[in-house]
């Protein structure tokens, strides 16, 4: 089969194929509520930068919330013994994305208390690196634990976007925070060093 | 300035549409592919300064991006919801309709390999093309191009090997 062939093989089994043209009156007025949408609401880049601090201190519980009715909901599914306290069982593990939006903003030096934002912070150590997956075990929690593990999905294209990004090694010791369920980045999530441990020290302290 | 950053958008965007519109289609579900062409669209418009002269393989990588993204979310709720109801995620694969073969095939290459294929059969991309798309190289592409054919080509005389349909689809794809 040459190449020619191979290409023809398989445009035949393009799913799209049969896919009708969009209507050009549907077009334009796509193309026309995309201009508008920048005036009206906010957008990823200018979005989490005009936000006010509250908006993601909402949101934040939010994802608590949900997090927790998820672990209760396995919980009363899995019919585990009623009687026993849920604040003594350790959640498994965390889970904490790379913002989509990370690089797109202004870094500012960290301090205590942008820090003290973070529902998440904590020194640990990375066991695993599968793929974009970061695995890390918390020695110490200044936020949002206990938990024996926490789970970081790190594409590294995302992560090397950002200037600032944090290169993990397995058998590292990290300092790090999330706001939200991203992980902060811009020198806030870093290798351990005793200044940065002393601003999550002052921040949580 | 304003004025000329809309004039640039409304130019190009409407010949983005539909060739964008199908790019998602042939890789994820009618919803999201909605939803991610919308998303797309958006961060064509803010960065319309940043478009190229050829503005398509790039705006086909921005969606690839918004397509990834999307997707990330989708297996995070997934796993919240596999989680509450015990359900089983279902896989986001698609493939290739009245040629199973085809699908098999695909499906045993490596994915970057496998969206290489697509990107130069379905897309109808040049190898340069391919690697604004994929913020590779245009000799990386030429060369990951060209080996990935040439698997696909092995991938497909072993599935054919198995399932016996080598006559027929020769015939066929001839």
């Amino acid at each position: 089969m040459n190449d020619d062939e191979l290409r023809q093989r398989m445009s035949a089994a393009d799913p799209a194929s049969t896919l009708p043209p969009g209507d050009p009156a549907g077009v334009a007025r796509l193309v026309e509520d995309v201009m508008s949408t920048e005036l009206t609401t906010e957008n990823r880049e200018t979005g989490t930068r005009e936000r006010s601090r509250l908006t993601w201190v909402v949101a934040a519980a939010a994802v608590l919330v949900i997090a927790g009715a998820g672990f209760f909901g396995v919980r009363a599914l899995t019919g585990d013994d009623p009687t026993s306290d849920p604040v003594a069982t350790e959640p498994a593990s965390v889970e904490l994305a790379v913002s989509d939006t990370a690089g797109s903003g202004k870094c500012m030096v960290p301090t205590p208390e942008a820090l003290a934002q973070a529902q998440v912070a904590f020194d640990g150590t990375v066991t695993s690196i599968e793929g974009d997956t970061v695995v890390l075990e918390p020695t110490t929690w200044y936020a949002g634990g206990p938990a024996t593990s926490v789970v970081l999905d790190a594409p590294s294209e995302q992560m090397q976007r950002v200037a600032s990004g944090v290169a993990f090694e397995v058998g590292g010791r990290y300092l790090v925070s999330a706001v939200g369920g991203h992980v902060t980045l811009c020198g806030f999530s870093a290798p351990y060093s005793p200044e940065l441990a002393a601003v999550y020290e002052q921040a949580f302290g | 300035m304003d004025e000329s950053r809309r004039e640039r958008f409304e130019r190009v965007a409407p010949g983005l549409v539909e060739p964008l519109r199908r790019y998602l289609v042939r890789r994820t579900d009618p919803d999201t592919a909605e939803d991610v062409l919308a998303e797309t669209l958006l961060v064509c418009w803010r960065r319309v300064d940043d478009l190229p002269e050829e503005p398509l393989p790039w705006a086909y990588g921005v969606a690839a991006n918004c397509l990834r993204n999307a997707e990330r979310a989708a297996r995070r709720q997934r796993r919240v919801a596999a989680k509450v109801a015990a359900l089983e995620p279902r896989a986001p694969a698609r493939e290739p309709a009245d040629d199973p073969d085809l699908g098999v095939a695909l499906g045993r290459m490596r994915a970057e390999d496998a969206e290489l294929l697509r990107l130069w059969a379905w897309e109808q991309l040049t190898p340069a093309e391919i690697a604004t798309v994929l913020g590779i190289t245009g000799n990386a592409a030429s060369i990951r191009l060209h080996r990935a054919r040439e698997k696909l080509r092995i991938e497909l005389r072993k599935v054919q090997r198995v399932s016996g349909h080598e006559g027929s689809r020769e015939g066929r794809t001839s």
